[in-house]
């Protein structure tokens, strides 16, 4: 088989740094640039490998239930179980979901602070935060993580077409990234990413969300709208050619998983599997949540891309 | 007007412009008496007025005084040397905040991006009564406006009890009313925070605080001459100065106390956003796709069984009262349950940005809005409309009003920018229904006509329209005055009015360019939007042409117009027409093979309206081609283009175009045509 496919595209995908180190002007061990593809995933030259983001979260309530089964045992706050994450999985970033934000009348907003500043203490990786989803409580939530993480260029989630002043302000006041989210649809990722250049966000701080649905389950619509948007991308399409994010969540609480008698084999090999199919699709950051899906993940991905390099040389 | 003022009343008037002049100099002299350091605490942007105008970082007296030169004596920068002086030692007394450090800016900035905060002003001066500034005040905070005092005001408002603290929005800068200056250094940091604006430039600076900061000063009496000589300065931010009596001359704008702050609101197009209806009745968009069934209705309107209407009209500024609902004749409680009632709705809205161009296209969503409520339901436009509310919904004592008040509120949420007041009038008493219905009909014929006369030479810009791309992904409407929507339901008119509410949206301009050939309707400009919102999968599309790359089909048409090669002619088929057509296919059999974006000559879809057009097909010949169309469609256009059928020659034409009553298989079509000469017949050949 050979990947080479001769195709001239106009446009590249735009490059995002994300996490500052030391030198700039955060605490970070590392900072990754993701973006900078200039053709489809596997095609002519591979592209960039994906990143891995460990997911974890201020409040287990609202965890699927096969992922807190396979939680290790002493990790009692977000910051022992992220330093537990960088150690053990050693994913390539840690994402922090304020679960605890998604309860009815949340308002402990100071604890937000808190925690955020704890978790970046307890790990050295560029953070990914997932604050609320509720235009309430946002305002206040927003700003905290964003004054929590000066400096450190966060990944701040996430912003939606209805929903999206606050992320957005948080990351202009304070110099952090923002994810975009919409529900598996290419005009609307391209309208939420105008709305937000109107805000104010340069387009190099934008990850686009396509929003990714499990595996058979409705992936195949986000897959064929990553499709799209890396097509528009390198068609020259400024609004859409940002870097994207896929975490296959919804992959942890299909009925398989829950009707199997061994769920947590089940959920690892469908949240793997999910996932690189996103990476497939273009996704640059890859976003799990089982503690076992993490290696074997990151066997497949480096089987895949060195697998594909290899294939280029033979070929070439 | 002033004048009059100042005798009437007997108060102080000052001069304005002599006041800036005397302003100036002595503010000139402080500043070329300077010595020694000068620096605000905690912030990285120098002086920042200074910084943002001229670049430089000046941490000096003898660096201000040059810079204060070199900006030409920039009334901004002095104000702010002078205050740099006087809080070189203590920043402010205490209750005063003084300069406010970075760290608090970008809070600020944030609630300001955020919404959360809409505007920003500077309230300074004495006021006249503790009452008129609590007044302003109260207004401001209800507005949700941040708002910054200095100079007496603060007593003033203290002194009778108001609180004043950043929590409640009430910033109090300082004691001093040139302390105003930290509300422009707020602003050059903003910019530069949140603005991207470099420092030193200045024509950035001004068009940032000209269309983001959103920002306004209401002035009391008894500045003094270098405060006055600051605030006007302010102007070169395009920041609008409101006097409340006092003075005169200059460019400052006079107003009531009581209007100060909607006229500094609206003048920066600054509105207030509604969140929550307050009526007895579940209002979403969850509740859109349901129905009212007879048997659950309490009510019903319009619908062939009593007349009733719809109308959104533009109206002045003044004319509107926002959230104001009238209704004219009974409500739910002197109706008895499962009658039919005449309804007018008549929303008349004003706005700034707001034109009668829009007026269609907002009356359009009273369908969505009163769809919204759990407990209504409309289809339907115009004078078409039917309405029904149900029996549960006027159990929970939902009244006809409430509709009014679920359709003000949701215009000015949803048409925030376009909006500034919404009022709603419900008219249930016959007489005056048929009253009013007859002035919204004149409306709307005037309506049409404005889009009737629109010729496709006449504009320079067609519109695109890719909502449906989300299911066809390549498909792209070009919408021109003479070629609506394949769907039927956007015009040339609706597309720019879509475009100018929702700039990002999904229609967009698209500039005709080099004509390619006027016949067929093909134009560079087009060739080039469409090849690229088509992402490279459509290189032409000919806008009249049923043969030669025709426009891409989503599956929204109303009508498909199709070739039968065997009669030289095309046939017309409708989404409504359920049987069997000639080519052999029904329309929902045919919609299934052309749809979903693709290009297929010979086949097009179309909108009921572009049939009648003289651009239907007019590379092929014209309606003069169509050889077929059910019944139905022959009649709906009859009835629809009224005079003008006849005066086309419509009714010669249509009597030789055969229907299903004249053929229905291909055969006895073709001896049909034949019988009455159709004119296809005898056409230069299609193929």
């Amino acid at each position: 088989m050979n990947y080479i496919l001769p195709h001239t595209w106009s446009g590249s995908i735009q490059t995002v740094t994300i996490g500052a180190t030391k030198q700039e002007g955060g605490t970070r061990s590392v900072s990754y640039e993701i973006g900078g593809d200039t053709d489809l995933p596997f095609m002519n030259r591979s592209g960039k490998k994906p990143l891995l983001a460990y997911e974890i979260c201020d409040d287990t309530a609202i965890w699927p239930q096969v992922v807190r089964d396979a939680m290790p045992k002493g990790i009692s706050d977000p910051a022992s179980w992220a330093a537990y994450g960088e150690k053990t999985l050693k994913p390539d970033c840690i994402r922090l979901n304020l679960t605890s934000t998604r309860k009815p009348n949340s308002s402990d907003f100071a604890s937000i602070s808190a925690t955020v500043q704890s978790v970046l203490a307890a790990t050295t990786l560029p953070l990914i935060i997932e604050g609320s989803a509720d235009p309430a409580v946002d305002s206040e939530v927003y700003i905290r993580c964003g004054e929590a993480g000066q400096g450190e260029r966060l990944v701040l989630g996430t912003a939606e077409a209805d929903r999206y002043r606050s992320v957005a302000a948080a990351a202009m006041a304070y110099d952090h990234i923002i994810i975009a989210q919409t529900p598996i649809d290419v005009n609307l990722a391209k309208q939420l990413n105008i709305l937000l250049r109107e805000t104010g966000i340069p387009d190099n701080r934008i990850i686009i969300d396509p929003y990714t649905g499990a595996l058979g389950y409705g992936f195949e619509y986000t897959y064929s709208t990553m499709e799209r948007i890396r097509f528009a991308a390198l068609k020259g399409d400024d609004d859409l050619a940002m870097p994207m994010i896929s975490a296959p969540a919804d992959s942890l609480t299909v009925k398989e998983i829950r009707e199997s008698d061994s769920p947590s084999e089940i959920a690892v090999s469908w949240e793997r599997a999910t996932a690189v199919a996103s990476a497939i699709a273009g996704a640059a950051i890859l976003v799990v949540r089982h503690p076992g899906t993490v290696l074997p993940l990151r066997t497949a991905i480096d089987a895949l891309w060195e697998g594909s390099r290899r294939e280029v040389s033979d070929g070439a | 007007m002033i004048q009059e003022l100042s005798n009437t009343k007997g108060e102080m008037m000052t001069e304005i412009p002599s006041a800036i002049i005397r302003g100036r100099e002595k503010i000139s002299g402080t500043i070329s008496a300077l010595t020694g350091d000068l620096a605000f605490p905690e912030t990285a942007y120098h002086l920042p007025i200074t910084y943002a105008v001229t670049g430089r970082e000046v941490h000096t007296a003898d660096a201000a005084r040059t810079a204060y030169e070199d900006s030409d004596k920039n009334m901004l920068i002095g104000a702010e040397i002078v205050v740099a002086e006087q809080e070189r030692e203590i920043s402010e007394a205490t209750g005063y905040t003084g300069f406010i450090e970075d760290a608090l800016i970008r809070k600020l900035g944030y609630s300001l991006v955020d919404g959360s905060i809409l505007g920003l002003c500077l309230i300074l001066g004495t006021p006249p009564s503790a009452d008129t500034a609590a007044a302003i005040c109260r207004e401001l905070q209800e507005k949700l406006m941040l708002t910054f005092l200095c100079g007496p005001v603060i007593t003033v408002l203290t002194d009778s009890g108001v609180k004043v603290d950043l929590s409640l929005r009430l910033i109090p800068l300082g004691a001093t009313s040139i302390k105003g200056v930290h509300f422009a250094d707020i602003l050059a940091r903003v910019a530069m925070m949140f603005g991207g604006v470099p420092p030193g430039d200045v024509s950035r600076l001004i068009t940032y605080a000209a269309e983001r900061a959103k920002a306004f000063v209401i002035v009391f009496p008894s500045l003094s001459d270098e405060e006055i000589a600051f605030v006007d300065a302010l102007r070169i931010l395009n920041i609008p100065i409101i006097q409340v009596g006092g003075y005169e001359g200059g460019e400052w704008l006079l107003s009531d106390p009581q209007t100060a702050v909607s006229k500094g609101m609206e003048l920066r197009g600054i509105t207030v956003r509604v969140t929550a209806i307050p009526i007895p009745m579940a209002c979403s968009p969850a509740f859109e796709g349901k129905s009212i069934r007879k048997e659950e209705m309490f009510v019903e309107f319009g619908g062939g069984r009593s007349p009733a209407f719809e109308l959104l009209v533009t109206r002045p500024h003044g004319e509107v009262t926002d959230g104001k609902v009238t209704l004219i004749g009974p409500d739910v409680d002197q109706i008895p349950e499962g009658s039919a009632v005449p309804l007018g709705i008549i929303i008349e809205v004003a706005g700034k940005q707001m034109k009668s161009d829009y007026e269609p296209v907002l009356e359009r969503r009273i369908h969505n809005f009163i769809n919204y409520g759990e407990g209504s339901w409309h289809v339907a436009q115009r004078d078409l409309i039917w309405v029904r509310i149900t029996k549960e919904a006027v159990a929970n004592n939902l009244k006809i009003t409430d509709l009014g008040k679920l359709l003000a509120a949701r215009f000015r949420m949803d048409f925030e920018s376009l909006l500034d007041a919404v009022q709603v009038t419900l008219i249930t008493d016959k007489d005056a229904v048929t009253r009013a219905l007859a002035d919204a009909e004149a409306i709307y014929q005037k309506r049409d006509e404005r889009i009737a006369g629109l010729k496709d030479e006449d504009v320079s810009l067609y519109y695109s329209c890719i909502l449906c791309q989300t299911f066809a992904p390549n498909h792209v409407c070009i919408i021109t005055p003479e070629r609506p929507a394949l769907c039927g339901a956007i015009t040339w008119l609706d597309g720019r009015t879509a475009y100018e509410i929702s700039p990002s949206g999904a229609n967009q301009p698209v500039e005709k360019g080099t004509l390619l050939n006027a016949v067929s309707g093909e134009y560079e400009g087009v060739n080039r939007f469409v090849r690229k919102a088509s992402h490279g999968e459509i290189q032409r599309c000919v806008l009249y042409s049923i043969m030669d790359a025709p426009m891409t089909c989503c599956g929204c048409f109303e009508a498909i117009a199709m070739i039968l090669p065997e009669t030289n002619g095309v046939m017309v088929v409708t989404r409504e027409f359920r049987g069997d057509t000639p080519f052999g296919m029904t329309f929902s059999t045919l919609a299934g093979t052309i749809g979903g974006g693709a290009q297929t000559p010979g086949f097009i879809g179309i909108s009921k309206s572009y049939l009648t057009s003289d651009r239907f097909l007019q590379a092929e010949g014209g309606i003069q081609r169509v050889v077929w169309m059910p019944a139905h469609l022959k009649e709906e256009i009859r009835v629809k283009m009224g005079e003008s059928f006849h005066e086309k020659g419509f009714d010669t034409l249509f009597s030789i175009i055969a229907d299903e009553t004249d053929a229905v298989t291909l055969d006895e079509l073709l001896t049909y045509l034949e019988s009455v000469s159709h004119p296809a017949l005898s056409m230069p050949s299609l193929i």
